[in-house]
Parts: C-alpha cells; structure tokens; sequence
C-alpha cells in the first residue's frame, strides 16, 4: 500500500507542467488541477522536479497525537467555554448592529474568536481528525444523539471514512 | 527610552525618532501593526507577576465543552481535513460544527461592555493560567496557543475600547481584516505584509464586508 500521495498547492503553481512529464499514471492531469489521488502511486517524481515547490508529499497515515496533560486541559476547556460565550454574544451583537462600521467590527470578532477558539481545541487533543479523541466524539454522537435534529449520519459517514490512529 | 509594542515587537526607539513618547498624540498607533499607544510598554519593564496556576480541578463540569465550544472545535477538525485535502470529510465536520453553532445557547442583552468584560477575564486570568499550566506540563504547543490567543484578544478589547471610545468615525472609510489563521484584527486600507502575531503574509487575511457590499 503506497504511504504517501502528492497533493498541489494551486496558490504556489506556476503551471511549468513539469509534474505532467514526470508522472508516470498521470495522475498530475487534470481538469481541476487537483491531483487525483486514486491514481498517484506516491512516488514522488512530480514533487522533486517541480520548480516552484507547489507539490508536497503528504502521508496516508498519521502518527498518534501528542498526549496532552489534564493540568493543562482543565484551563483549556475553561477558556474554550469563554471563547464560545464571547463568539456568540459578538455575533448577537454583529446582527443587531445598525451602522456599518459597528456591523464590521463585531463581524471580524466574532470570527478572530472562533479561529482562537479552533486553534486552542486543536491543541487541546483535537487536532488530528483521524485522532481517538475525534473518534470518541463521534461514536458519542451516533450511540446518543445530542438531539433529534443531530446530523448523525454526518458522524456515521466520518467514522467509516477516517481510520482511528489511536485504536 | 524605548517602548515596545506588545502585539508585533515594533520597538519605538525615542533616541532614534527625536520625539519622546510620551509627546505621541493619544492617537498614534503602532506602524506595524495598528496597536494604539496605549499598549506600549517600556522596554526595560520587568515582566508582570504571573499569577500561580489555579489549581486545575478535574471535575466533570470543568471537562465539559459547551456547544460553541464543540462547533469550534468541529470546525477546527474541518480545517485539519481540508489541510489533508480531504474535502467531504471536511464537508462533514462542518455540517456537525453548524449544528453546533445554532444551537449554542443566546446570550441574554448582550453589550459591548459584557463582551469586552469577557475579554478582560481571559487576559487577566484565563491565559496566565493556561500559560502557567502549559510551562509547568512543558507543553509547548499550548504556551504558543497562549502567545497568539493573548495577542488577538488584547487587540480584540483594544478595538472595542476605541470603538466605545470614538464611535463610527474610526471605522468610516476603512477596512476591517482577519488573519484567517491566528485571528489577529487590524484595521486599515491593505493588511499588513505580514501577520503582526502569526507572520503569515498579506494573502491570508481576509477582509469583512458590510451587510451591503461597497
């Protein structure tokens, strides 16, 4: 089983087209210049001859996540809950505002709020989505739905399509 | 005497500028990265006191996430699938962080005031706590967690501050930018060359429009 696929960055090509010489199935070609990583092999080629560094390598399977200490996730959490309160009180405020500027302003905080937020949960043991902690999460959310209006075949399909590099 | 600013590192040097800072008018801002003067700090001063590491309590009220703090956390498992070009999976998590989102619970008469109060709790304990948990655990992805998260929240009640402050004027005619990855606020014209907290180039902010586009 190949242990790596090539995947472009669209922003970085500069569409010199060497990968298309070098593949050997052609997986470089296509319509949408995205990769087709059914047919990459993994081989490499089409990242070393590729001038502008627009292709990496990227592996099929990913290591276990860093251990994170409870020490340091209890505060995490805590602060995770203040961002969430903080996003939405921004975004009640942002859709009740009446002039433009104010309308920015409590706009862009609320998403700074929520990046902040995403970036301290997924150090907080989330950040792998092939991690054990996604994947309790979602066999949570399938054995017990939160709610009636769950989206839990959305879990479901993420359980059968992520393997659990944990397990 | 030099003062340093406390987002980006710009150092206003008054040897080297002729004018001494405290001559600044209130409304100069750092060129870097739009820091008001207000936040500078001496160079020389001593780093304040962290307080000591609440002792973290382990019920399970603590480990609780609420659901904002689940849509926040599914969406960043939808940013890791899209970085692993995993566009359906990434299409999944986000459904799930949706779900999330709406039914996150409404803060009752939310102001400006509360918000900005939030703000000041996590710079005054929530993240010298988790500094000081992170440095005692040697956890040094979640004391750079704390590096960025610190800096775009104190910019976060900067704005609000001057927004309370000045009103719409300091909006008119401007932009409003979000670093899409660290978070960082800055208004002006073009975003800064680079990130001010994250250093990643001008490309990767975004702009936020009015409910009627310009």
């Amino acid at each position: 089983m190949k242990e790596l696929i090539a995947v472009r960055n669209l922003r970085l090509c500069t569409k010199d087209c060497l990968c298309l010489y070098v593949c050997p199935t052609g997986a470089s070609d296509t319509e949408d210049s995205v990769i087709d990583t059914a047919r990459c092999i993994g081989c490499g080629s089409c990242a070393a001859a590729c001038p502008s560094g627009a292709i990496s390598m990227v592996p099929v399977r990913y290591p276990p996540q860093q251990k994170k200490a409870e020490t340091v996730l209890a505060p995490s959490y805590v602060l995770a809950n203040a961002k969430a309160r903080q996003e939405q009180a921004a975004r009640q405020l942002a859709a009740a505002a009446e002039t433009d500027g104010l309308y920015r302003l409590l706009t862009a905080v609320a998403k700074s709020v929520r990046l902040v937020n995403e970036d301290l949960l997924r150090e907080s043991g989330y950040m792998l989505p092939q991690s054990g902690n996604a994947h309790a999460l979602l066999r949570g959310w399938t054995a017990e739905p939160p709610s009636p209006d769950f989206p839990a075949e959305a879990a479901q399909a993420l359980l059968d399509a992520l393997p659990d590099n944990d397990a | 005497m030099r003062y340093v600013c406390p987002i980006c590192g710009y150092i206003y040097d008054e040897a080297a500028e002729g004018v001494p800072f405290d001559s600044l008018p209130d409304s100069w801002a750092c060129p870097m990265c739009g820091a008001p003067k207000l936040m500078f700090e001496p160079e020389a001063a001593p780093e304040p006191p962290k307080p000591a590491a609440a002792p973290a309590a382990l019920d399970d009220d603590l480990q609780q996430l609420s659901a904002g703090a689940l849509a926040a956390l599914c969406s960043n498992l939808a940013r890791g699938c899209e970085k692993q070009y995993k566009e359906e999976e990434a299409a999944l998590f986000r459904q799930i962080a949706d779900f999330y989102t709406a039914a996150a619970p409404a803060a009752e008469k939310p102001s400006l005031e509360d918000l900005a109060a939030l703000f000041r709790d996590d710079l005054d304990s929530g993240y010298p706590g988790l500094t000081a948990a992170a440095q005692a655990a040697g956890d040094r992805g979640t004391q750079r967690v704390c590096v960025w998260g610190e800096k775009v929240t104190r910019m976060l009640y900067t704005l609000l501050d001057r927004y309370q402050r000045e009103g719409e004027a300091f909006l008119a005619g401007t932009q409003v930018w979000v670093c899409s990855v660290c978070g960082f606020v800055y208004i002006g014209g073009t975003p800064p060359a680079i990130c001010p907290v994250c250093k990643v180039p001008a490309w990767k902010f975004d702009k936020i429009e009015g409910r009627r586009p310009a």
